[in-house]
């Protein structure tokens, strides 16, 4: 749930991702490369309910 | 106690032992226990073998034990002695290596610090969430504010500008980072997901568990849920640990689940409470009104258990993901009355809470049982609304316990029940003070004013326990009575708010002004602990202002003719369910702006990328900007927002792509942030809630005071993060913006 697993990259990538990352504001190239997949990923998942959101914002004071 | 995956969390505390060594022994999704290696066994016998083990351990030794809960989420479950027998091997271990742990933290420590000078000992920063500026200037002109005009003399004192927008979540992720919301990703309380364009919280994402293992009725899940903090970026307090600078961070909001760093972290504003939602008090009631209430809050019957001073009823807890259709876990509930002394007895998990009408009680224990050998556990606060005719029992929100979480709400994760141990329950819940039960009558003004109060004193209280143990590093903790005291007692500072009519409670018509009193007091608590070398801020993270109309920006759009609805449909459904996406340019969702329909990222966009982006926001702008409410005849709108100009950094994109600046007295309406397209533009808020800041962020600043001087002139949120960086001999990293307020050579000996 909170931890980490190491996942090999090519260096050369590593390099140009090092590079990047500072130039697009990302505060590392780990939290770069996050970036990219989760985009990735938001194309593949399913979304949520809508019961299951209503539920998770039910009682945000700005909303009532 | 018979342990399960959660309470690795719990036995890594109190053993330290890191969750990562844990999952190496007893990885659940691999499903890899000690002597039954994996690669020589196909999977389904694997989970065969598994569930076998579990299921003889739960039933056979049925102790409670600690679960995770989540909405959707399920509980990772599993138990062993294997999970004891490594714990202790593990604790063993622990302790041998720790001489020379230690050893090695101290030769770091000496690396960084003959690498880093700082130039303070400590950094001390008070938040007080919402502090408005102008309230504060007058109090403070006035005299009534004698610790802060003592600390802006010695020191200074400025506004301090807020972000775009103008929000909690927002502004403290800026202060947090260091960064604008392009950066940090916050851009609302909501952000809206575009494969359906329904509302979701933007700080925090919890998965549900999609590998169960099921055993008639029962379901085992073979995954722990996932957990994630939204906001990205690098907390400077994350820096500061690198360079082995310690820091303790008290409910700074927007840090649920907590960060990982060298220090101690308590989550805040966004934390669940038990059922899973953002805060739902409970009503038990003898009164025939049945149904939901029309937002937040839950309503229970109470029935008469056989005499007319006796009632009995069930309290409905988080969802039982066990089993199928996650029944919700239930307890049961007594009310005896004894009418003639004015008394309650409140019977629940075989305890007994004595009430007097009108008065809540402490924190109460509510211990939910999921299955043998399993409890989930949560605090709430009771109180006997009446007991006449009718018998009403107010139940707040259930907070997570704070002794053994249910969810991972402080780092590391025994600091949660460090601080419990040391000052007894305390609230957990995100927006811990119940504005919903306030807003819909169920409470009063006395009753909020209590709940709001008593934690401002817990939270003081961890202040001061952790100030009183801190000799070097970094401080940080928000209050957040400020803001909802503004929030729900406006209505009593000015003449003619809508919300104003029938309140007859002068006794708090200095509400507003009485918090700001108080956080003078703390203020002052802290000055006299400070010595040689220590650094105070005391700051907000925006102001306050009326709110006494609403807009609804997607009946404006309809009205304009860039939304549309479906056939035959008025617009009365929430969460938009009305709109025909196929004939929509642009909608609202959340509390701060406009989303366009766009081609390739909504899901049934039609509004082409490039030239037709935007020409329609410059042409919705050019509607928008000076918005006039007829009715009043005021400005509504000061300025929509283009946030492609106003945001940089990689996640822009996510933000609504105009961001509104509403006029003093005006935000977005009650009906428009529930998702509702139908109803005047404009209306009247008649809500307690009668105080806001989601405006035109240069109407609504902080304040920020110091005890060294403020070299800047126009001092932002985003300008500490390198304030604070420097102090401590750090240079800021590329990504962090803004510049210190002040000139280091201040501070040079």
């Amino acid at each position: 749930m909170f931890g980490y697993t190491k996942v090999k990259l090519e260096t050369s990538m590593v390099d140009k991702i090092k590079r990047y990352a500072e130039i697009a504001g990302y505060s590392s190239p780990e939290e770069f490369i996050t970036h990219a997949l989760e985009k990735e990923l938001a194309l593949l998942e399913d979304a949520d309910s809508e019961e299951e959101i209503k539920k998770r914002l039910q009682g945000l004071g700005y909303m009532s | 106690m018979v342990p399960v995956p959660w309470v690795y969390y719990n036995a890594a505390a109190g053993s330290l032992i890191p969750e990562r060594k844990f999952s190496v022994f007893f990885n659940i999704s691999g499903v890899q226990l000690p002597g039954l290696p994996t690669h020589t066994r196909p999977p389904c016998v694997r989970l065969a073998v598994a569930a076998v083990v579990v299921a003889v351990v739960t039933l056979v030794f049925p102790t409670p034990a600690d679960a995770y809960i989540g909405p959707g989420a399920g509980f990772a479950v599993l138990g062993s002695f294997a999970v004891i027998f490594v714990t202790m091997i593990l604790a063993g271990v622990s302790l041998l290596i720790w001489p020379f742990r230690m050893t090695w933290r101290a030769i770091r420590r000496r690396i960084s610090h003959s690498r880093t000078k700082p130039l303070i000992k400590r950094l001390i920063v008070v938040g007080f969430d919402g502090q408005e500026p102008r309230i504060t200037e007058r109090m403070m002109a006035e005299g009534r504010l004698p610790n802060f005009t003592a600390l802006a003399e010695k020191g200074g004192y400025s506004r301090l500008r807020s972000t775009f927008p103008s929000i909690t979540p927002v502004a403290w992720s800026s202060f947090t980072t260091g960064t604008n919301p392009g950066k940090h990703n916050i851009f609302d309380f909501l952000d809206r997901d575009p494969r359906t364009y329904l509302p979701r919280l933007s700080s925090t994402e919890i998965g549900s568990v999609n590998r169960e293992l099921k055993l008639g009725k029962l379901r085992i899940p073979l995954a722990k849920p996932s957990i994630r903090l939204l906001r990205k970026s690098k907390p400077f307090w994350t820096i500061l640990g690198e360079h082995n600078i310690w820091s303790t961070i008290i409910r700074v909001p927007i840090t649920f689940p907590p960060d990982k760093f060298y220090g101690a972290q308590l989550s805040a504003m966004c934390t669940p409470d038990l059922l899973g939602t953002q805060g739902t008090f409970l009503l038990f009631t003898t009164r025939p009104e049945g149904g939901a209430f029309q937002e937040g809050g839950l309503r229970f019957e109470l029935s008469a258990n056989g005499s007319k001073d006796s009632f009995e009823g069930t309290i409905e807890g988080p969802e039982n993901s066990f089993f199928e259709g996650n029944p919700p876990m239930t307890l049961p509930l007594k009310i005896d009355l004894d009418r003639a002394a004015n008394r309650a007895l409140v019977s629940v998990n075989g305890e007994s809470v004595d009430l007097e009408p009108g008065e809540l009680s402490d924190w109460v224990k509510l211990s939910f049982k999921a299955i043998p050998g399993m409890k989930v556990r949560g605090i709430s606060r009771m109180m006997i609304i009446e007991m006449g005719e009718h018998v009403s029992l107010y139940i707040s929100p259930i907070n997570i316990e704070p002794d053994k979480p249910v969810m991972p709400i402080s780092h590391p994760s025994y600091y949660s029940s460090y601080l419990e141990k040391k000052l007894g329950p305390y609230a957990t819940l995100g927006l811990a003070e119940d504005t919903w039960a306030l807003n819909e009558k169920v409470t009063d003004d006395r009753t909020f004013m209590t709940q709001t109060n008593d934690i401002d004193d817990e939270r003081e209280e961890m202040l001061f326990t952790a100030l009183d143990r801190l000799r070097k590093g970094l401080l940080v903790t928000v209050f957040d009575a400020t803001d909802r005291v503004n929030h729900m007692f406006w209505r009593y500072i000015e003449d003619g708010h809508p919300a104003a009519a029938g309140i007859d409670e002068p006794e708090y018509a200095n509400a507003i002004e009485e918090q700001y009193l108080r956080n003078d007091e703390i203020v002052g608590k802290v000055m006299k602990r400070l010595g040689d070398g220590d650094v105070l801020w005391v700051m907000s993270d925006h102001g306050c202002t009326s709110f006494r109309r609403g807009v609804n920006l997607n009946a404006w759009l309809l009205e304009h003719g860039y939304l549309a609805l479906k056939d035959g449909a008025d617009g009365t459904e929430e969460w938009l369910q009305s709109v025909d996406w196929s004939k929509t340019k642009a909608y609202a969702v959340g509390l701060v702006g406009i989303f366009l329909n766009i081609k390739g990222r909504e899901v049934e966009g039609i509004v082409e990328e490039g030239e037709e982006v935007e020409a329609l926001k410059t042409e919705l702008k050019a509607q928008l900007d000076g918005l006039r409410d007829d009715e009043k005849s005021e400005v509504a709108i000061n300025e929509a927002f283009d946030t492609d100009l106003l945001y940089r950094g990689p996640y822009k994109g996510n933000a609504p792509d105009l961001l509104m600046g509403y006029n003093h007295g005006y935000r977005i309406s009650w009906d428009c942030a529930g998702g509702v397209v139908a109803g005047a533009v404009f209306d009247d808020n008649t809500k307690a809630w009668s105080g806001d800041h989601i405006v035109d962020p240069r109407l609504v600043p902080g304040v920020f005071l110091a005890n060294h001087p403020i070299d800047a002139q126009d001092p932002g949120i985003v300008d500490l993060d390198p304030t604070a960086l420097t102090l401590f001999g750090l240079r800021a990293p590329a990504h962090m913006e803004g510049s210190p307020i002040v000139e280091t050579d201040r501070f040079k000996k």
